[in-house]
């Protein structure tokens, strides 16, 4: 039996989560907004048609494992990672970590979690917590969307580890080996909002950043042609309420968690402007929400005429505008 | 400071849910304060897009931030859980 005393946490978002978790366990006081917001987290990028998804979609942040290798690259933190092809291997490896008393990050399925509700389950290849402790073939998960630690059996932890498809977690582990003691915050806070408002305003890419936002507003009236059917048409509209409030977004598509950061930068920074700043992408979040909501409703409502996909395109366009006085308001900010 | 939550105050939360969700067969007196409201057996029963529209409702009539939806869920359990979060945060007057 290992039992890693950790103090868990819920978090917002499964990978800034478990990062923040375990820099906190390895002394690091940092919130998670600051981990997202160092990690340049914030994103937009819109997949009309893309070989790894069979309808179109768009994404909010930026790709698993960035939050963690922007971390280790601007606060100097190392992790050691390991990925495994045998499933013994991996399992192996897991607990003899356990045993050394360490707290290992697994990337798993979220589907075989069977701690998580069944009308919750999905699977998402690339959902991160926190394996705390072992008791017989139980293993203690420390995941950063419950209240409090799970229990989960070997049997479910290893499907979920070994899972496979797109983005297949192939056992990945990771945990920290060295925290720096003193981190003075402002270097990094500057880069991450600098490298933020390089992917969303300058990436010389049609469907990333505020083109992508102004691509998803004038393709997504075409939703309706990738349809099988209403009730397919209804499903993917509906999900732009997932993955704008649901994926341990922190809500309204990350930009409530990256407002927070930008209050928590004005201060060690001492910068007002950043502060002004935050409030007006919460003002802009909400906006999203409202998108959300609208999406919702016209699914379950099966309300989906060209009227109503126009009012969504409107919408969407509209946060683009705002989204790009934003971010370049908030790059002028740090010059 | 936070205040104990009222009785009135969960009469009031449960009239802001019905009429933002046009909800008019429902006596409120019959909705019980503590049994869940998405999934259970109360006498209003809820999905995840009523939800949204409830944290919306909520962050505008009470001047509150219900951001994360990994939290919200919890606080949206029942009215009892959205009335202890109101006491605990909204603005004093």
């Amino acid at each position: 039996m290992t039992t890693i005393p950790y103090n868990h946490k819920m978090g917002a978002h499964c990978e800034s989560g478990t990062v923040t978790s375990l820099l906190n366990h390895a002394g690091l006081a940092i919130s998670e907004p600051m981990v997202f917001g160092i990690a340049s987290g914030i994103f937009f990028g819109y997949f009309h048609k893309h070989k790894s998804f069979t309808f179109p979609t768009f994404i909010v942040r930026n790709r698993p494992g960035d939050i963690r290798k922007n971390i280790k690259k601007r606060l100097g933190v190392k992790f050691q990672t390991y990925s495994f092809r045998n499933e013994e291997d991996g399992m192996n490896k897991l607990d003899d970590l356990l045993r050394q008393g360490i707290p290992v990050a697994c990337q798993v399925d979220f589907f075989y979690m069977d701690y998580v509700p069944s009308w919750e389950r999905a699977h998402v290849n690339v959902h991160f917590m926190v394996v705390i402790g072992k008791e017989g073939s139980d293993y203690l998960v420390s995941d950063s969307y419950f209240p409090r630690p799970e229990r989960l059996n070997e049997q479910s932890l290893r499907r979920g580890r070994f899972a496979g498809g797109n983005m297949s977690p192939e056992g990945f582990l990771f945990y920290p080996t060295f925290v720096p003691a003193d981190i003075d915050l402002r270097k990094p806070i500057l880069k991450g909002i600098d490298k933020a408002c390089f992917n969303m305003l300058k990436l010389p890419v049609p469907f990333i950043g505020i083109n992508g936002i102004r691509l998803f507003a004038k393709r997504v009236v075409e939703w309706p042609k990738f349809a099988r059917d209403t009730e397919h048409l209804s499903h993917e509209v509906m999900k732009i309420n997932i993955l704008l409030e649901d994926q341990g977004t922190g809500g309204a598509g990350f930009r409530f968690m990256y407002a927070t950061f930008l209050q928590q930068a004005s201060e060690i920074l001492a910068n007002s402007e950043l502060k002004n700043l935050s409030s007006e992408l919460m003002t802009i979040g909400d906006g999203w929400r409202e998108i959300s909501l609208f999406a919702a409703r016209i699914g379950k409502n099966r309300d989906l005429g060209a009227d109503k996909m126009k009012e969504l395109s409107n919408l969407i366009a509209e946060r683009a505008e705002l989204e790009e006085d934003f971010f370049k308001k908030l790059k002028k900010s740090i010059k | 400071m936070a205040i104990e939550p009222t009785d009135e105050l969960k009469l009031e939360i449960k009239d802001l849910i019905m009429s933002t969700l046009n909800i008019t067969d429902v006596d409120p007196n019959a909705v019980s304060n503590n049994e869940p409201l998405f999934g259970g057996n109360n006498a209003l029963t809820l999905d995840s897009v009523d939800g949204i529209e409830i944290i919306m409702a909520l962050q505008r009539k009470y001047n509150v931030r219900l951001n994360d939806q990994n939290l919200a869920r919890h606080i949206i359990q029942s009215i009892d859980t959205i009335a202890e979060f109101i006491s605990r945060e909204r603005p004093a007057a």
